[in-house]
């Protein structure tokens, strides 16, 4: 269903458009190193192929293409068409395969964390890569002094079908790829998001936003707030955090036998992150992170893609000496009564776009 | 009529040639490096209602696109000001990233030598002629004088300070080639050992070296810059350091594109031991 949306999507484009200019095209790659019991592990969370250019003067394309860690397909992970100067009264459009406008992390690639694994608790909701769905989003930004923009969208799935941990060595295995395809059947997904962005001062600025989610028997409502204080090139804080509440239909999730949940607990859950980044030179930043769940995760041996805590907290560091694209984060977290050190590369080829705040 | 800029610099010869009907601001602060801004949904709110967007162009504002998108603009007028200047240090041959950031179309630094102020006020000039046919008579008449202020101006820098024609320097980052052309400056080095690439200990190693063998006086930097680095190396030698404004805004003082070059040409003679006054 994705491919061949995708496909027309870009079909489209190729037929009715008449160019002889050539797109940018970068890679993004990595090498992970991983302490565990064995030993240091080594491992990649894969190359991102991205594939970036106008379509026309008034939409543009971004494709996006991922290969896992150990495994030999490639996985589109967006494809998408933006039209943003094309429409009247401030609407913007998106429509192919994407990562909705619901909450802040959801719409961030792993390369552009300052950390090096995503929050735990929102990757065991969101799918490893977050929820990248095929739909359509219509936007417009409101009337207001300040930035205000409503987002609403329907797409083909619901969140949740698509986990990838780092160093599994079970990814890609049959019974895996059979719970993406059935997850993949779900009905039709409604979502939206109504964010405000306000200038506190001249570097110091705040995001919040309210979204929503309904569909694929389950319901969501999420907030988002990032604060930004950036005084000059080099120096920067960060404070993002998400909180959000989930309530899932009982029947529905009794039939499903990857269930995170025990019955205990009601069917409404909380799920949260938050994280504090200082940038304090051109090279180096550090921070902390934490998340958590207020539902246990599930013990059994089946379920395998889910961690066992409620609360996960990391120290992070990033250096990039040369610059900015070329960066080695380090993670340091509690790991029952040891502690866990991570490190990884990142590099990237090609055209180092600016990224949206 | 509503104007945003990507440059502060772009931003005054706009009010020169625009006054009064013109309303313009810009995106970047001066004393900001240009070269990355964050791309904010405050920025696409300046510019959502404006009739003009003047960009630098030669991939220095590559930031100004997104901003542009984001403003959901239809009506937006998009004028790269760079398309008429004589750029200079336009690689030849294959560009990569082994070369660091460098702008395969040219150095984007233009707007720091007069001469090029005077051909972006003839865009801009053009443009608000354009869009505001009735004030065309005002505009051309502003730009007239824009021009001539520019040539008394540069006639009386050229004079002034003809005393640092020849003189050696050392850049941060290479910022200046197009002011250093028209005031005569010798650009020894850069600290950067290629353009946005951190200075590394072997290149300060190589600056210390060439300062003592060649009696370089001085690095000068942009703002944007810490100073530590500088300051590192003239511990060792005795070079001096000073800060130059890159636009307008970027030092005190420095509030509009005749003060830009009026205070950076001060700040160099002062440097050098040269008196001017």
């Amino acid at each position: 269903m994705d491919k061949q949306i995708v496909g027309g999507l870009l079909l489209t484009a190729f037929l009715f458009g008449q160019t002889t200019i050539n797109p940018d095209f970068s890679v993004i790659g990595d090498l992970i190193i991983d302490q565990s019991e064995d030993g240091i592990d080594l491992s990649s969370a894969g190359i991102e192929m991205v594939i970036q250019g106008y379509v026309n003067p008034f939409a543009r394309a971004d494709v996006y293409i991922h290969k896992h860690n150990d495994e030999s397909a490639l996985e589109l992970e967006e494809a998408v068409i933006t039209i943003e100067r094309g429409l009247p009264l401030g609407l913007g459009l998106r429509a192919g395969k994407f990562r909705p406008d619901i909450g802040k992390i959801n719409k961030d690639h792993a390369h552009l964390f300052p950390f090096i694994q995503a929050p735990k608790s929102m990757a065991n909701i969101l799918g490893e890569e977050f929820w990248s769905p095929t739909g359509l989003e219509g936007s417009i930004l409101l009337p207001l002094p300040w930035y205000t923009k409503l987002s609403i969208g329907y797409f083909d799935e619901g969140f949740g079908g698509h986990k990838h941990m780092l160093n599994d060595k079970s990814n890609g295995d049959d019974d895996y790829q059979g719970k993406d395809e059935e997850e993949g059947l779900s009905n039709g997904v409604l979502s939206g998001r109504w964010s405000h962005f306000i200038d506190l001062n001249d570097v110091t600025h705040l995001e919040v936003g309210a979204s929503g989610y309904s569909g694929d028997e389950k319901s969501l409502l999420w907030a988002d707030l990032k604060f930004k204080w950036r005084p000059d090139k080099y120096r920067s804080l960060t404070i993002q955090g998400e909180v959000f509440q989930l309530n899932e239909n009982r029947e529905a999730h009794e039939n499903d036998l990857n269930s995170q949940y025990d019955e205990e607990n009601d069917k409404v859950k909380i799920i949260g992150y938050t994280f504090i980044n200082y940038q304090f030179n051109k090279a180096w930043n550090m921070g902390l992170i934490g998340d958590f769940s207020t539902f246990d995760i599930s013990d059994d041996e089946e379920d395998k893609y889910v961690d066992k805590s409620n609360y996960n907290f990391a120290l992070f560091f990033g250096y990039s000496p040369v610059e900015e694209s070329s960066v080695l984060r380090i993670r340091i977290a509690p790991d029952g009564n040891d502690i866990n050190l991570m490190a990884q590369l990142i590099w990237s080829l090609g055209p180092h776009k600016p990224h949206r705040y | 009529m509503t104007v945003v800029t990507s440059t502060t610099d772009l931003a005054d010869i706009v009010k020169q040639v625009g006054g009064d009907r013109v309303m313009v601001t810009s995106i970047a602060r001066g004393n900001q490096d240009p070269h990355y801004v964050e791309i904010l949904p405050s920025y696409m709110m300046k510019v959502r209602k404006a009739d003009i967007y003047f960009m630098v162009g030669l991939e220095l504002d590559l930031w100004a696109q997104y901003i542009i998108d984001g403003s959901r603009n239809r009506k937006l007028e998009v004028v790269d000001c760079s398309v008429e200047i004589n750029k200079m240090e336009v690689p030849i041959g294959k560009v990569d990233a082994s070369m660091g950031d460098i702008h395969q179309f040219g150095n984007p630094h233009y707007w720091l030598d007069p001469e090029n102020g005077k051909l972006i006020a003839r865009i801009i000039t053009r443009k608000l002629s354009a869009l505001d046919v009735e004030g065309q008579e005002y505009y051309n008449n502003k730009l007239a004088d824009f021009e001539q202020r520019v040539d008394l101006a540069l006639e009386k820098w050229e004079s002034q300070f003809s005393n640092l024609v020849g003189k050696k320097i050392i850049f941060y980052h290479n910022s200046w080639p197009y002011f250093a052309a028209r005031f005569g400056l010798k650009t020894v080095d850069f600290l950067e050992p290629k353009p946005g690439i951190t200075p590394s200990p072997s290149k300060l190693n190589q600056i210390i070296q060439l300062i003592k063998s060649n009696d370089i006086e001085l690095i000068a930097s942009e703002t944007y810059f810490s100073d530590r680095v500088p300051k590192f190396i003239a511990t060792k030698t005795s070079v001096k350091t000073v800060m130059l404004a890159q636009s307008v805004g970027a030092l005190d003082g420095v509030v509009s594109y005749f003060d830009l070059f009026e205070t950076n040409l001060r700040i160099l003679s002062k440097a050098y031991g040269l008196e001017n006054d």
